[in-house]
C-alpha cells in the first residue's frame, strides 16, 4: 500500500489519509497523542473508500475535506465523516479538452483570498474552481507536460507550478498569464541529466522557492531567478516544506531531512517506509497539543514526530 | 449515637495510647493510689501516700504541658509548611511565565537566523559578479580610448577633406588651362583659314 496524500482537520485533531487504493482514513491525533494512549488509538477511526483509483491529493477547508484522485474532485464535510457510510457532499471535474482520457489531478491548492481551489494534473493546465459556485472559472496553460505540484505565493497572489516537463511556471492570478518560468534542469549546477528533469516537489516563502525532484534540491531566488543553495542529496526529493527556520524535505531515502538555508544538513531522523511521499505539518491553533510533524510514503503506516528530532510512534492503516 | 461516640472515644485512646503504658495507667494509679489514701488510718503512711500522689500528679502535669507546646509546635510547622507551598506555586508559575517567553525568544532568534541566512546565500550569488567599481572603472578607460579614437578618426578625415579640395582645384585649373591653349589653337586655326581664303580671292 502506498499513502499518497495527508491532510489535517480545521481543529486540528484529526488526520486524514489517502492510499493508492482509493479509500481515505480518519486517525484520531488526540486520541493517539493522549497519555492513556492504546493499541486501538493507532488504528483509524473510520476508513471509507473515496474514489476508484489512488487518492493523489487532498486539503481542507475550514468546514470540508477535499479529495482528487482520478480526474475528479470529492468533497466530504468534517462533521459528517466520522460517521458510517459518510457520502460525499458534491464531486465535480473540471472541463478537459478531450473526454475520452480522464487525467489524474496530482495537486490541489487552496486560495483563501478568493475563495477558490486551484488543480493541476495530467492535462497539463491550472483549472480554478470557485468554492462558492463550483464552476471553473479559468484554465492556465503553459505547460508542456504533465503537473506535479503546486505551491501558493501569498504575497503577491501568485500561483507556482512544477511538472515533469522541468519548468517551474508562475502565474499571476488577476491577470491570468505566467509571469516568470524558471527552467531549472538548464541550470548547470542543480541539474542531474541522469535523473531526468522533472520538478517533484515545490514550496515558496514569498521570495524564496525550494524546487526538487530530478535536478538537484535548489533554493532559488525568485525575483532574480538564480539559484542560490544546492542541498547535496543525491535522492530525488518527493515533497518538501519550510518551517520555522529550516527546511524539511522527504523522498526517496528512509529519512526525514532537515536543512538549514546555508545547504548544511541539520539533521537526518529515520521513518519506518522505505520511501516518503508526503509531510505534513499539523499548525492548526485550535489545538496546540496536537502540534506533530506527520510522514507517510511507501507502506501504509504513518509516522508522527512530536518533537522533530525522533519518531514518537505509527499509525497504520 | 451513644455507640458511635463511644467507638471513636476507643478508637482516639487506642491511637493515642494503644499498650496503656504511660498517661493513660498513670492516672488510673492516681485514681487507684487516692482512693487508699482516703480510705487508709496512719498519719505518716498517708503522708507518704499524699507526697507521692503530688509527684505523680506534677508528673500527669508536665507530660500535659509536653503535648500541648507539641501541638503549638505541629500547628506553626503547618503555617510554615503552607507558606512553602505557596511560595512554590508562585516560583512554579513564575517559571512557566519564563518558559512561554523563552519559547518567544527562540522563535525571534531562529527568524533572525533564517533571515540571515537568506542574505548569506544572496551574498554568495552577488560576489560571484565582479565588484561594481572596477567595472565602472573599465568603462571610464575604455570610454576614454573611443574618445580618444574618434578625435583622430575626426583629424584623418579633415586632412583627406583638405587634401581632396586641394586636388580639385589643382585638376580644375589644369582643365581650365587645357581649354584655354585649345580655345587659343582653334582661333589660330581659323585665322590661318581666313587669310588663305583672302589671299585666293583678289587674284581673279
Amino acid at each position: 500500500m502506498t499513502i499518497f496524500s495527508q491532510s489535517v482537520s480545521p481543529c486540528g485533531k484529526f488526520l486524514a489519509a489517502g492510499n493508492n487504493y482509493g479509500q481515505i482514513a480518519i486517525f484520531s491525533l488526540s486520541a493517539a497523542l493522549s497519555s492513556e494512549a492504546k493499541e486501538e488509538s493507532k488504528k483509524p477511526v473510520v476508513t471509507f473508500q473515496a474514489h476508484d483509483g489512488p487518492v493523489y491529493s487532498m486539503v481542507s477547508t475550514d468546514r470540508h475535506l477535499l479529495s482528487a484522485g482520478d480526474g475528479e474532485v470529492k468533497a466530504w464535510l468534517w462533521a459528517e465523516i466520522l460517521k458510517k457510510g459518510c457520502k460525499e457532499l458534491w464531486r465535480r471535474q473540471p472541463p478537459y479538452r478531450t473526454s475520452l482520457e480522464v487525467p489524474e489531478i496530482n495537486a490541489l491548492l487552496l486560495v483563501p483570498k478568493e475563495n477558490s481551489l486551484i488543480l493541476a494534473g495530467g492535462d497539463c493546465q491550472l483549472h480554478t474552481m470557485d468554492l462558492e459556485t463550483g464552476t471553473f472559472t479559468r484554465a492556465l496553460r503553459g505547460h508542456t507536460d504533465y503537473i506535479h505540484c503546486l505551491a501558493l505565493r501569498e504575497r503577491s497572489p501568485e500561483v507556482l507550478s512544477g511538472g515533469e516537463d522541468g519548468a517551474v511556471r508562475l502565474w499571476d492570478l488577476r491577470t491570468v498569464r505566467e509571469v516568470q518560468t524558471i527552467e531549472v534542469y538548464k541550470h548547470e549546477e542543480c541539474s542531474r541529466p541522469h535523473n531526468g528533469r522533472w520538478i517533484g516537489c515545490l514550496a515558496t516563502d514569498s521570495d524564496w522557492m525550494v524546487c526538487g525532484g530530478g535536478p538537484a534540491l535548489t533554493l532559488w531566488h525568485l525575483r532574480s531567478s538564480t539559484p542560490t543553495t544546492i542541498f547535496p542529496m543525491r535522492a530525488p526529493q518527493k515533497h518538501v516544506t519550510f518551517y520555522q527556520d529550516l527546511i524539511l524535505s522527504a523522498g526517496q531515502g528512509r529519512c526525514v531531512n532537515h536543512w538549514q538555508l546555508s545547504g548544511e544538513l541539520k539533521a537526518q531522523v529515520p521513518g519506518s517506509s522505505p520511501g516518503l511521499l508526503s509531510l505534513s505539518l499539523n499548525q492548526q491553533p485550535a489545538a496546540p497539543e496536537c502540534k506533530v510533524l506527520t510522514v507517510a510514503g511507501s507502506s501504509c503506516r504513518v509516522d508522527v514526530f512530536t518533537n522533530l528530532g525522533y519518531r514518537a510512534f505509527s499509525l497504520s492503516f | 449515637m451513644g455507640a458511635v461516640t463511644d467507638d471513636e472515644v476507643i478508637r482516639k485512646r487506642l491511637l493515642i495510647d494503644g499498650d496503656g503504658a504511660g498517661d493513660d495507667r498513670r492516672i488510673n494509679l492516681l485514681v487507684k493510689s487516692f482512693i487508699k489514701w482516703c480510705n487508709s488510718g496512719s498519719q505518716e503512711e498517708g503522708y507518704s501516700q499524699y507526697q507521692r500522689m503530688l509527684s505523680t500528679l506534677s508528673q500527669c502535669e508536665f507530660s500535659m504541658g509536653k503535648t500541648l507546646l507539641v501541638y503549638d509546635m505541629n500547628l506553626r510547622e503547618m503555617e510554615n509548611y503552607e507558606k512553602i507551598y505557596k511560595e512554590i506555586e508562585c516560583s512554579i508559575a513564575g517559571a512557566h511565565e519564563k518558559i512561554a517567553e523563552c519559547k518567544k525568544q527562540i522563535l525571534q532568534a531562529k527568524r533572525i537566523r533564517k533571515n540571515r541566512q537568506e542574505y548569506d546565500a544572496l551574498a554568495k550569488v552577488i560576489q560571484h559578479h565582479p565588484d561594481r567599481h572596477e567595472t565602472l572603472k573599465e568603462l571610464e578607460a575604455l570610454g576614454k580610448e573611443l574618445e580618444h579614437l574618434s578625435h583622430i578618426k575626426e583629424s584623418v578625415e579633415d586632412k583627406l577633406e583638405l587634401r581632396r579640395k586641394q586636388f580639385h582645384v589643382l585638376l580644375s585649373t589644369i582643365h581650365e588651362l587645357q581649354q584655354t591653349l585649345e580655345n587659343d589653337e582653334k582661333l589660330s586655326e581659323v585665322e590661318e583659314a581666313q587669310e588663305a581664303s583672302m589671299e585666293a580671292d583678289p587674284k581673279p
